[in-house]
């Protein structure tokens, strides 16, 4: 029975219905696109979870670390004197993972299985953050799924690497902090503080570059509350200090070397501005609120722990044009763009803006007041404006397999085609320097490449000196060297290599395995002079170069012609 | 600024930006000028870094007119 006291509704009550119908039909079709990315993620952590040798250049040597601190043992040792090895990252990430090794053995799929749930609880921190801020679901939920479709955190999150656990530690960081100095009962306020730091600590000794996250949580701090930001940072810095030391002190001045010294790296600039412009193609749809938040508050509001974040996590992407880095840097970036796009778009989709009078809305009233008018229908749009901007996000970002199904039916009905090893499709591109040449799936022919690789190696009697060290790993021989850390040092001439190159002059080496010839140019050259190519074997998109000693060296001179 | 009760306010917060920006500003200048025998100038990474303190000085600028609302 119609009540008929009620009002009959209005034209405008009836089309603000309909935009809200529209709102919730997009977001809707915006949520099946970002979770469609989701399963994209979770087939390719499985697969990388089954391959068992090195996917991206490095992981071996982070499995050999992590193998170290099971043992008892630093990773960080003197790379002058046999085997040549040290690691150049800090060391939770593989502490963390040691205990994997007393349980399941020296293999690749426990740090991937590490690195794809460090994600998904970022992505999780990311919902979490939007919501309590915000307060809309499907904003929330979009905000968190945006951070798994991102190209640059889907290709390097299943890895056996330490970034994306740091990203991690970084979100959790400042989703704790966000409203510590609210707090108004003390103990619970020092628990909290106690936990956020803990967090920044924890991704500092994950990886160096969360000390952007560290300089913006104390300016947080800062602004909010002086004092108690200057007493908890004097204890924070004596606790980061002490960690310091004690590892300098432990491996005889090699932490700093190794960690720190070597990692001063050449500066290429035009990588750094083809990854800003890469960062921008990809992630624009998010970049853009999220700016406007940052201004919005800088100007009308409280500065939240995300703007600063974010302002600082941008800075310091600036240092992914540094040789060896790339767009792995602007994961906490894409992180904080996440957060504050996600806040942007609820408070949008709640009409909560609100302009407190200052010298800014004293020049924009006068020129705004012609539009006056327009204010609801603009209010509006925003239902429309912000389920759009998640699903051009969602078409900016487009990577899938084009051959494995069900992808594949997704890929046909768009008409993509692979642009990328194995029947892969990625919109970056991977044109930019310093994009990382990952995020395709791995095939049963590079499985059996690796293990054609792994009996080569273990034909061999004695030591092999590979660029890769899944290899020598399976085949039970010492893993030497690292070659990408050498060549840091050696540019930084904190290498002496005339001990390793003693022994491939001597050629001690039974087979080298080359993969990007990151070695410093004289053991290249080195071993050019006495190992010569005898078999090249694809895997993974790379000729992985198999060298055996020459029955008659070169001379030290003008015969020298190049591996390659 | 050391009792339990400040907090910046945009007007200090512009100050210390626009102190802070300039001072990075000139900093990275005087790095050519203590150090006369580098090659090449003014660095892209010097570039860089000098439209960031130029930037941060500018929103220092911007915050001061704010006043004593809480930054």
């Amino acid at each position: 029975m119609t009540d008929t006291t009620l009002p009959v509704p209005t034209r405008p009550i009836r089309a603000a219905l309909s935009v809200v119908t529209v709102n919730r039909v997009l977001m809707a079709a915006a949520l099946v696109i970002l979770v469609g990315y989701l399963a994209v993620y979770i087939g390719y952590g499985l697969n990388l979870m089954a391959f068992p040798f090195d996917y991206d250049q490095g992981e071996g040597f982070e499995l050999v670390d992590t193998i170290l601190f099971s043992r008892g043992e630093f990773p960080y040792k003197d790379t002058n004197i046999y085997p040549f090895y040290s690691s150049n990252y800090p060391p939770l990430f593989h502490v963390i993972a040691a205990p994997f090794v007393w349980a399941f053995g020296e293999t690749y799929w426990y740090g991937r299985l590490l690195g794809f749930l460090g994600t998904l609880i970022a992505a999780g921190a990311i919902v979490f953050a939007v919501y309590r801020e915000g307060g809309n679901r499907a904003i929330a939920a979009a905000s968190g799924l945006a951070f798994l479709a991102s190209n640059t955190i889907y290709h390097i999150a299943p890895l056996f690497r330490q970034h994306m656990t740091m990203v991690m530690f970084e979100t959790l960081a400042v989703v704790v902090l966000c409203g510590v100095n609210e707090i108004e009962d003390k103990p619970q306020r020092r628990r909290v503080m106690l936990t956020g730091l803990a967090f920044i600590l924890a991704a500092g000794y994950t990886k160096q570059l969360a000390y952007a996250t560290a300089f913006a949580a104390f300016a947080f701090l800062f602004i909010r509350q002086p004092r108690r930001a200057v007493v908890w940072g004097v204890g924070f810095g004596m606790v980061g200090v002490a960690i310091f030391v004690w590892i300098n002190v432990a491996t005889h001045g090699q932490w700093w070397q190794q960690t720190i010294a070597a990692n001063v790296n050449e500066f290429i600039p035009d990588q750094t501005f083809g990854l800003y412009r890469l960062w921008f193609g990809l992630h624009g749809f998010l970049i853009v609120p999220a700016v406007l938040l940052v201004v919005y508050e800088l100007y009308f509001a409280r500065l939240s722990i995300y703007a600063l974040w974010f302002v600082a996590a941008v800075a310091n992407a600036a240092l992914s044009g540094k040789w060896g880095a790339g767009d792995s840097y602007f994961a906490t970036a894409i992180a904080a763009t996440c957060v504050l796009s996600g806040i942007f778009a609820a408070r949008t989709v709640k009409r909560a803006w609100t302009f407190p009078p200052n010298y800014l809305t004293r020049i924009a009233v006068p020129i705004l007041h012609p539009f006056k008018a327009l204010a609801r229908p603009f209010g509006a749009a925003g239902l429309v404006i912000v389920p759009l901007l998640y699903i051009g996000y969602g078409r900016a970002v487009l990577h899938l397999p084009t051959d494995i199904a069900p992808y594949s039916l997704v890929a046909d009905a768009l008409g993509v085609e692979a642009n990328a090893l194995n029947g892969f499709y990625d919109s970056a591109g991977r044109i930019a320097g310093g994009y990382a040449d990952i995020g395709h799936w791995t095939t049963q022919a590079d499985i059996d490449a690796g293990w054609q690789i792994v009996e080569r190696v273990r034909a061999v009697s004695g030591d092999v000196l590979s660029e890769e060290a899944a290899f020598n790993l399976l085949a039970e021989k010492t893993v030497i060297t690292n070659p990408t850390q050498l060549l840091n040092l050696a540019l930084n001439g904190m290498f002496d290599s005339s001990e390793l190159i003693a022994l491939i002059e001597a050629q001690h080496f039974g087979l080298v395995v080359m993969r990007a010839q990151f070695y410093p140019v004289d053991v290249l050259q080195a071993i050019d002079r006495n190992y010569e190519r005898t078999e090249t074997i694809p895997m993974n998109g790379f000729g992985y170069i198999l060298l055996q000693p020459r029955a008659v060296p070169l001379r030290n001179d003008i015969e020298t012609g190049g591996t390659g | 600024m050391m009792s339990n009760r400040f907090t910046l306010s945009k007007r200090l917060l512009g100050l210390l930006l626009l102190i802070g920006g300039a001072a990075a500003f000139m900093g990275i200048l005087a790095i050519d000028l203590l150090d006369v025998g580098r090659e090449g100038g003014i660095g892209p990474a010097q570039q860089i870094a000098l439209v960031g303190a130029a930037a941060l000085a500018l929103v220092g600028v911007t915050l001061i007119p704010l006043g004593d609302r809480r930054a």
